[in-house]
């Protein structure tokens, strides 16, 4: 079985890795198979907390096992989102820019940059370190886009072999809609 | 080939041996497959398992075939896109339609050989005309062959053995000029399908792999580029006949049986290591993906009323790991199909699933159809990806279906950022340009065009952990070209290139940029009696290409055009200045040193426009979506950047937070304010930033008052009139059952 450093993922998560070895596991005919457990230990070391994480679900985010089997979303500085199962942009905080001048602020040149009124730009950013997380480019009044709601008992149980200890039938739901339903 | 198999149609074959008919196979291979997961039911690979060494000759003699066809036919054509850029690709298909092997090229398109195929034998091809052994058919058309659009044309030739249909020798490529109304290769002003141009179904247009002396007729009348369309219909078929030639070889050594049996083996077998991979490189679960594409004719389609308004198309992709293991894309909340251009058809949509799936997927087994029993779609009835007739236009379907496959693409690539795979994790994008027109030469020749260039070398979009790098690639091939500057120019007499470079700034930004996109500048010289361009492309920059950026980054703008009529380009020459690239046509325009009758910036899709010398035509196109946060970019990085001109200094400043200053003649950074600046740019996110929850407060009130412009509007009463997404848009924002969107 093919297996990489770990270093290799150290420097790939710091974005430090030379061309020279990222072309080299671009082209691996099989990819190795144990690079996830690589990987979460890599992440595990730099997190100044120590929740299990289970899935990293972009730069700074993580859905980790919390003690009481919950699952949540976390910031790498530690902010916590909530269940994982609602969009975690519902507990983020939301800059909307709609103008020209704002947009011209993050296109280059001014004729790239997206149209007024028919677009707003969405930047959410953690409450805790203000990261900025994920950008959004929709219409006015267009619902929040849930990135990612991965299926963890699937893949833990199918696609891993390692089923997770608090498997259970309604991990797999989109929560998003309660969410919103409380701020009524 | 066999002189009884020339003769001989497959009907009567059919008739003494229904099992051996097309139709028989088409519906078994549907169903055998359907009910075991397998193709063709081949659970076991019992051919391979008992020679492996024979299997792969046999493979290697089919792959080889189609190679060579490529590398042969390719230079029959004269187009720039069929011979020097390879926008074309060759494939040897099952009878059914599935490719066994494929040439480099536009794989993904194997997608719709299978949709001709099923088409034909649904209409009763088979038993009128029947299919013959070197018969030729062409088409071209979305509904029945299942081409994206109409530019992009199928030839395929039945291989015919002992009376039965063995193999397709099949071959696509995107002509140079389709003859609608609005000339080029993608009409982007079309109002329903009588507006595509040439379209055809599949139709029977020569024989004994000779193309009927009326075939060539037609396109020397039914388009403007009859030569060169001439040339690229007999180049498809070169390589098809060398292909099936080589399929008969193959049945002689290896018999007719191990053939379709091995073929089916072949797809299975890729099958098989693409749902491998899916279920090695991706988390299960539900990848939400969105962009928007303006059709923006309000006042440019006066004569036909029901298309003159102004559009927004919203795809709507919801991305799942199904029971079976293969990726879903379900596109309900999509747009309903409209009369505009920017319509697709099944076949067309499976193609832009596969255009950059196929090779990410199954770029470690043999390249065959396996990979698109991998991929599934729903594509509700009514919606632009299934209108549910025939008449909807399909004349650019890439003008909005481009980001269907840099969606579908990217749920891949953030599957296997959550997997550790991060070497493959980037921003997906593909904003793709080009100019097309047609003009009458001084000696009253007319002619059509359209220059690829801005199409076949797109940037990268940001990785995750490096910069993305400008012109390396072309989402629809493994082959990325532009073509040489000289082709384009000798095809289109009247267009000078003054500049084709990268546009400083032009990209997503964020902690890792996107490459850095295209720019060109072209002079007008020696008109002629006339000459018109308009633009054809994917995502203009009145919309991002797709919705959402990667993890912080923001998402790859669209692309624009610039066109400056009745300038003073001659003084400016004698000055030893030229504007060569967008941003400086629009810059010396406003420092007076062009001097121009008109500038007009168009960021939605520029119409026909007649030109005269030295006006000139300028687009940017071509570049990639950022990832990360721009605030966690190397501030060296900044300064490399704007010392190689690739993003100018006082962007950088605003978006990046780095302070540069110079110091002999290069950009430094000023770490003391590149720190404030920073600091200063958080404070602002703290302030100017609010929670979700107030957002979701204020804005719904904005969805009660529909205090939105028309076309927002619209687009949302269109996506909600599908009861799935109206429950997802009325639930998120917990609309009253009784409110009307």
């Amino acid at each position: 079985m093919t297996t990489i450093e770990k270093d290799l993922v150290r420097q790939l998560v710091d974005g430090t890795i030379d061309p020279q070895d990222a072309r080299g596991l671009l082209k691996m005919e099989t990819k190795d198979t144990e690079r996830f457990w690589t990987y979460l230990e890599v992440l595990q070391e730099r997190v100044p907390w120590d929740e299990r994480i289970l899935l990293r679900i972009s730069e700074h985010l993580y859905v980790v096992a919390k003690p009481d089997n919950g699952r949540i979303v976390k910031c790498d500085c530690g902010h916590e989102f909530g269940d994982y199962r609602a969009n975690w942009k519902s507990e983020a905080r939301l800059r909307v820019k709609t103008s020209a001048e704002e947009f011209a602020d993050v296109y280059f040149p001014e004729a790239a940059a997206p149209e007024p009124l028919w677009n707003e730009i969405r930047e959410f950013y953690c409450p805790g370190c203000y990261a900025q997380l994920a950008v959004e480019v929709v219409p006015p009044g267009y619902p929040l886009i849930f990135e990612i709601l991965p299926d963890l008992d699937r893949f833990y149980r199918d696609f891993l072999g390692r089923p997770l200890g608090d498997e259970a039938g309604d991990w797999y739901q989109d929560k998003t809609l309660e969410k919103t339903g409380t701020w009524l | 080939m066999s002189a009884s198999s020339v003769l001989a149609p497959t009907s009567a074959q059919a008739e003494a041996d229904p099992e051996k008919s097309l139709r028989h196979k088409v519906y078994e291979r549907e169903r055998l497959t359907e009910a075991t997961g397998h193709y063709w039911g081949v659970e076991q690979l019992r051919l391979k398992d008992a020679d492996p060494m024979k299997f792969e000759r046999f493979y290697s003699r089919l792959q080889s075939a189609c190679m060579a066809a490529r590398e042969v036919a390719r230079f029959v054509a004269a187009s720039p896109g069929g011979r020097e850029m390879g926008e074309a690709v060759w494939a040897l298909a099952t009878a059914e339609g599935d490719s066994i092997a494929l040439s480099e090229g536009f794989v993904a398109h194997s997608a719709a050989f299978p949709v001709a195929v099923k088409f034909m034998v649904d209409r009763g091809y088979e038993e009128n005309p029947g299919f013959h052994d070197g018969d030729v058919y062409v088409s071209d058309d979305g509904y029945s062959c299942g081409a994206p659009h109409p530019g992009d044309t199928y030839t395929y030739v039945p291989v015919v053995h002992d009376g039965e249909v063995v193999a397709w020798a099949c071959a696509i490529n995107h002509i140079m000029e389709v003859g609608a109304p609005q000339a080029g290769s993608w009409a982007m002003f079309c109002v329903d399908t009588f507006m595509d141009g040439f379209v055809f179904p599949p139709t029977r247009t020569g024989e004994n792999l000779k193309q009927y002396a009326w075939w060539d007729e037609m396109w020397k009348r039914r388009t403007r580029a009859g030569m060169m369309n001439i040339l690229d219909d007999k180049m498809r078929l070169a390589g098809a006949a060398m292909i099936a030639r080589s399929v008969h070889e193959v049945i002689e050594e290896f018999g007719v049986e191990y053939f379709k049996l091995a073929s089916r083996e072949v797809i299975e077998e890729s099958r098989r290591v693409v749902m491998d991979n899916i279920q090695s490189w991706m988390i299960p679960g539900t990848y939400e993906q969105v962009g928007f594409r303006v059709a923006k004719f309000k006042g440019l389609q006066k004569i036909w009323e029901r298309a003159d308004a102004d559009n927004l198309i919203h795809m709507h992709m919801n991305t799942t790991i199904d029971e079976l293991g293969r990726i879903s894309n379900d596109m309900e909340g999509s747009s309903r199909w409209g009369y505009h251009a920017f319509n697709a058809f099944p076949g067309g949509v499976k193609v832009a699933f596969m255009l950059g799936l196929s090779g990410a997927l199954a770029y470690n087994t043999k390249f065959s159809s396996g990979g698109n029993y991998a991929v599934t779609g729903d594509l509700p009835e009514g919606s632009i990806y299934n209108p549910g007739t025939q008449i909807a236009s399909h004349s650019n379907a890439w003008a909005q279906m481009l980001q269907v496959t840099t969606m579908a693409y990217n749920a891949l690539t953030r599957g296997q950022f959550m997997r550790g795979y991060m070497e493959e994790s980037y921003a997906v994008s593909a904003p793709w340009d080009s100019v097309q027109g047609d003009g009458v030469l001084d000696d009253g020749t007319p002619y059509g065009y359209t220059n690829f260039e801005l199409l076949g070398a797109c940037a990268h979009g940001a990785f995750s952990y490096r910069d993305g790098q400008p012109a390396v690639w072309f989402i629809a091939s493994q082959l990325c070209n532009m073509g040489n500057s000289e082709e384009f120019e000798y095809l289109i007499p009247p267009l000078f290139h003054l500049g084709r470079k990268l546009q400083p700034g032009y990209c997503g930004h964020g902690k890792f940029r996107g490459g850095i996109g295209l720019t060109t500048v072209h002079w007008i010289v020696n008109a002629g009696q006339r000459f018109s361009a308009s633009r054809a492309g994917s995502a203009c920059s009145f919309m991002t290409e797709v919705g959402q950026g990667m993890m912080g980054g923001y998402p790859s703008p669209g692309a624009a055009v610039a066109v400056a009529q009745g300038t003073n380009l001659p003084e400016l020459i004698e000055q030893g200045i030229t504007p060569t690239t967008f941003q400086e046509v629009v810059d010396l325009t406003e420092s007076g040193k062009l001097k121009v009758d008109r500038l007009e910036i168009w960021k939605s899709d520029a119409p026909d426009h007649t030109l005269k010398d030295n006006d000139l035509w300028s687009q940017i196109a071509g570049t990639g979506g950022g990832w990360g946060d721009p605030l966690e970019r190397d501030p060296q990085a900044v300064a490399h950047d704007a010392n190689i001109n690739r993003v100018p200094a006082a962007f950088s400043a605003r978006i990046y937070g780095v302070v540069l200053k110079q110091e002999d003649e290069r950009y430094v950074v000023d770490e003391k304010a590149t720190r404030e600046k920073r600091e200063a740019l958080l404070t602002e996110r703290r302030e100017k930033s609010c929670p979700t929850s107030e957002w979701w407060q204020r804005t719904r009130e904005r969805v009660l008052a529909k205090d939105f412009i028309g076309p927002v509007q619209d687009m949302y009463q269109s996506s909600t009139s599908f009861d799935k997404y109206n429950r997802h848009y009325r639930g998120f924002w917990h609309l009253p059952d009784e409110f009307e969107i």
